[in-house]
C-alpha cells in the first residue's frame, strides 16, 4: 500500500511540476472562454453591411431598411432602383465592400417575394428574414386598413420563460444554459478522458522504454504500478478541474457584470452561464471518473504493448476512435435525448461517459438508467481492467514488436 | 576467505521457464549460500537473465521452486533485503536525481526519511553530491550508472543480485563497482551476478553456476571446480628452439587439445597421459623449455569447455 502511495505521489509531483501543467492549468479557461467568443461570433454572424435596393413605389423599402437597422445586426442602406445598380452592387460584394444586397419591388408585398444577393447567403438569410416578414406584415396590415398602433401593441413579443422541470424540481435554468451545460460538458469529458488516458500511456511507455520498470515490478506487483499510475494521474486531472472551477467562476461573475442577456443579441443567448447543480456535479465527476478509470487503463495497456512512442500513436487509435465517437455522437443527442440512440449510447460503457451527462444536462432522466448506466460502467471498468492489467504485465517486459491481436489474446490467457 | 554458511540465501529448485517456441530455463537447481560473491555465468542467451527475473518475481516459473530468505516466494516479498539492479538499466530522465533516488528507495519499502538521507550519503561518496537537484538528463552517461548503482545498495540489502554489472561501464565505474561489491561482501552482504566475462569472475566469484542453454554445466566452489579440473593442464614456454615438439603435440596418446602459441603453449592431457613423458620427449627431440608446469585451469578455459566453443561465440 505504501508503495502504491509512492506510485501516486511521484506521477502527482512530477506532473504538477511541468509547465506544461500549468500552462493547461491557466491556459484552459482562457481557451474555452475563446471558444465560448467565438460560437457568440459565429452565431450572431457579425454585422453585415447590406444595400436594399428598392424597386418599389411605395414606402416598403423604406420600412424594411428601417427595419433592418433596428435589429443591430444588419447595417443597411437604401438605394433605388436602376439601371446597372445590380452590376455595380454585384462588383462591390465582389471586392467584399458590402456583404450583400437585397432587392424588393411592389410585388413583394403581396407574393412575399424578394432576392437577396450576397457573399454569405446563409448568414444573410437568417439576419434578414425575420425583419422582412415583419415590416412587410405590418405594411400589410396598414393596408388592410389597420391603426399602426394597434399594429404595434398586436405584435407585442413574447416573453417566454423557461423552466427545465427536473429531478421533480422545478429550476431556474433556460432552454439555452441546458444546451450549453450539456454542450461543455461533453467538450470536457471528452478533451480530459483524452489528455489524461493519453498521459498515462507515455507514463508507461517511459517505464518500459527507460528499462525503469523492471526494477518497479521487483518490487511491487505490476498491477499495483498500473493502478498507482492510474490514480496519480487522475488526481492530477481532478486538481486542473479544481483551478478550472475556481478559476471559471472568477472569469464568469467577472463577465455576468456587463453582459447581461438582452444586450447580447438573437442567437448568442444561446450560450449563457449555466447553473450547475451539485447534482450535476456529482454525476460529471462520478462519469468523469467512470470514463477516465475505463479509458486509461486500455491506453496503460497500448502503452504497454509499444516500443516506441511512434508505434503508441498507431496501437491508440481505436482506443481514441472510440471516445471520439462517443463525442461526435454528442450533437445527435443533444436534438433529441431521449432517442433510442441516445438511451443506447448512454448504457454502452465506452461512450456513457460522455453521452449520460450531456442527456443527463440536456433534459431529465429517468433515475433507473443512470443507475443502470452506471452499473453497466462499473462493471466494465473491472472487465477492462483485468484484460488490460494482464496485457500490461506481460507487454512491459517485451521488447521487439508490437503483438497482433492473436498473441494479445495469448497474454491475458498466461497465467 | 571465510567459509559460506549452511543455509543458503536463495536456492532454486528445477525451475523451468518456457517461451512461445523455446525453453529458456530447464529445470535449473542452485543454491546461494549466506555471505558469498555468487557468480551465475554463461554465455549469451543461456537464461540467466531470465533466471534472475524469475528469482525477483517478474517472470513466474512454470515448474520449480524458488527460495529466497528461506522462504517459498520470490524475491518480491523481500525487496527491502534486496538490491537488484537489471541488465538494461534506465532512470526516469526528467526527473531530479535524488526524488528518483528516494522514490525508488520507497519503491524496495523504505521510508522517505531514510531514503533521502542514504541517498545524500551514497551521492556523496561517489562525488554526486553536488548534483543531486539536477535532472538526471543533465548527468553524463557514467554518471547516471553511479546513480543506478546507489538506487540498487541505498536501502542496505542483505543480498545483492547483479545481472551482468560490468557491462557498459567504463574502467573508473567498473573500479567503483568491483570495490563497493568487495566492501559490500566484507560487511557480510551475499553477491549474486550474472556475467560472461570469464576474467571477472574468477576475480570474484567464490562459489558459481555454469549454464548454457538454460540447464546448469556445474556449479559450486570456484576452487572445487578448479580442482577437479586440474593435472590435465599443461603450459610450456620455449626458449627459442621448439625441437620437435610440434610432434609430440600432434601425437594423441598424450595430447587430446592443444593451443599452441609458437614460444607458448597449453595443451589439455589425454586421458591417462604422463606429463613426466611429455617433458621427456620434448627435451630429447631437441626443443629448450624455460617453463614446464601443470597448472589448474583458468575458469574462462572450464567455460570453453563447457560450453563449447560455438555457444562463446554466439
Amino acid at each position: 500500500m505504501h508503495k502504491i502511495w509512492a506510485v501516486i505521489r511521484r506521477e502527482f509531483v512530477e506532473r504538477i511540476r511541468t509547465r506544461w501543467f500549468w500552462i493547461g492549468a491557466l491556459l484552459g479557461p482562457l481557451l474555452f472562454g475563446v471558444i465560448l467568443f467565438l460560437s457568440m461570433q459565429l452565431g450572431q454572424g457579425g454585422v453585415q453591411t447590406i444595400v436594399v435596393v428598392d424597386g418599389t413605389t411605395t414606402p416598403v423599402g423604406e420600412r424594411i431598411t428601417q427595419q433592418l437597422d433596428r435589429t443591430g445586426s444588419v447595417r443597411a442602406v437604401r438605394i433605388p432602383a436602376g439601371s446597372g445598380v445590380i452590376d455595380s452592387l454585384t462588383t462591390e460584394v465582389r471586392a467584399k465592400r458590402l456583404d450583400g444586397f437585397l432587392v424588393v419591388t411592389d410585388a413583394t408585398i403581396d407574393s412575399g417575394n424578394a432576392e437577396y444577393r450576397g457573399s454569405n447567403v446563409f448568414a444573410g438569410k437568417t439576419a434578414l428574414q425575420h425583419p422582412v416578414e415583419e415590416a412587410l406584415t405590418a405594411v400589410r396590415l396598414e393596408r388592410a386598413g389597420v391603426d399602426p398602433r394597434v399594429v404595434a401593441r398586436a405584435r407585442m413579443p413574447v416573453r417566454l420563460e423557461t423552466q427545465k422541470i427536473s429531478r421533480g424540481e422545478t429550476t431556474q435554468e433556460s432552454a439555452e444554459q441546458s444546451f450549453s451545460l450539456a454542450y461543455f460538458m461533453g467538450i470536457i469529458l471528452y478533451t480530459a478522458i483524452l489528455l489524461y488516458g493519453i498521459n498515462v500511456m507515455s507514463s508507461v511507455l517511459e517505464e518500459k522504454t527507460t528499462h525503469i520498470v523492471e526494477v518497479l515490478v521487483s518490487s511491487l506487483r505490476p498491477f499495483e504500478l498500473m493502478l498507482g499510475k492510474v490514480l496519480g494521474v487522475g488526481a492530477v486531472s481532478i486538481f486542473q478541474f479544481l483551478i478550472w472551477g475556481v478559476a471559471g467562476r472568477f472569469l464568469l461573475t467577472r463577465r455576468a457584470g456587463p453582459l447581461t442577456p438582452s444586450e447580447v443579441g438573437g442567437s448568442a443567448e444561446v450560450f449563457q452561464v449555466p447553473h450547475v447543480s451539485g447534482a450535476t456535479f456529482a454525476l460529471f465527476i462520478a462519469y468523469f471518473l467512470g470514463g477516465f478509470l475505463l479509458y486509461s487503463a486500455m491506453f496503460a495497456a497500448v502503452g504497454a504493448m509499444s516500443s516506441t512512442e511512434q508505434e503508441a500513436r498507431q496501437a491508440q487509435q481505436p482506443v481514441a476512435w472510440m471516445l471520439v465517437l462517443s463525442f461526435v455522437s454528442m450533437f445527435a443527442l443533444l436534438n433529441d435525448p431521449n432517442s433510442a440512440l441516445a438511451v443506447t449510447l448512454s448504457l454502452v460503457p465506452f461512450s456513457a461517459p460522455i453521452a449520460m451527462p450531456v442527456r443527463w444536462a440536456a433534459g431529465s432522466l429517468p433515475g433507473y438508467e443512470i443507475g443502470l448506466s452506471l452499473g453497466i460502467l462499473v462493471m466494465s471498468i473491472v472487465g477492462v481492467t483485468w484484460i488490460a492489467a494482464r496485457i500490461y504485465r506481460v507487454g512491459i517486459l517485451m521488447t521487439g514488436k508490437r503483438p497482433n491481436l492473436r498473441e494479445l489474446v495469448r497474454w491475458v490467457r498466461t497465467v | 576467505m571465510t567459509s559460506p554458511s549452511p543455509t543458503p540465501i536463495l536456492t532454486l529448485d528445477r525451475v523451468s521457464k518456457h517461451f512461445a517456441g523455446h525453453t529458456a530455463v530447464d529445470e535449473l537447481s542452485l543454491s546461494v549460500p549466506r555471505g558469498v560473491i555468487y557468480g551465475l555465468l554463461g554465455p549469451n542467451g543461456a537464461g540467466k537473465t531470465t533466471t534472475i527475473r524469475m528469482i525477483m518475481n517478474i517472470l513466474e516459473p512454470d515448474g520449480g521452486a524458488v527460495e529466497v530468505f528461506g522462504e517459498p516466494d520470490g524475491g518480491r516479498a523481500h525487496s527491502e533485503r534486496i538490491g537488484y539492479l537489471p541488465e538494461e538499466r534506465g532512470l526516469y530522465r526528467k526527473m531530479r536525481v535524488l526524488d528518483v533516488l528516494v522514490f525508488l528507495g520507497e519503491m524496495k519499502g523504505i521510508d522517505r526519511r531514510r531514503a533521502r538521507q542514504q541517498a545524500e550519503g551514497w551521492l556523496e561518496r561517489l562525488g554526486l553530491g553536488q548534483w543531486r537537484l539536477r535532472r538526471v538528463d543533465d548527468l553524463s552517461k557514467g554518471m547516471q550508472q553511479k546513480v543506478q548503482f546507489i538506487s540498487t545498495v541505498l536501502h542496505d540489502p542483505d543480498l545483492l543480485i547483479l545481472d551482468e554489472p560490468f557491462s557498459g561501464l567504463d574502467p573508473v565505474n567498473a573500479q567503483v563497482m568491483k570495490d563497493t561489491v568487495l566492501e559490500l561482501r566484507s560487511r557480510g552482504k551475499t553477491i549474486l551476478f550474472s556475467t560472461h566475462i570469464m576474467e571477472q569472475a574468477e576475480k570474484l566469484c567464490e562459489q558459481l553456476c555454469i549454464i548454457a542453454r538454460g540447464r546448469k554445466l556445474v556449479d559450486g566452489a570456484l576452487s572445487d571446480i578448479k580442482r577437479t579440473r586440474s593435472g590435465h593442464h599443461l603450459v610450456i614456454g620455449f626458449d627459442g628452439s621448439l625441437g620437435g615438439a610440434a610432434q609430440v603435440f600432434a601425437d594423441k596418446e598424450l595430447v587430446s587439445k592443444v593451443d599452441n602459441y609458437g614460444q607458448y603453449a597449453e595443451l589439455e592431457l589425454a586421458a591417462g597421459a604422463d606429463p613426466q613423458q611429455i617433458l621427456q620427449r620434448l627435451v630429447t627431440s631437441g626443443a629448450r623449455l624455460s617453463k614446464f608446469e601443470l597448472q589448474e585451469p583458468s575458469l574462462n578455459k572450464i567455460f570453453i569447455d563447457l560450453v563449447g566453443p560455438e555457444a562463446v561465440r554466439a
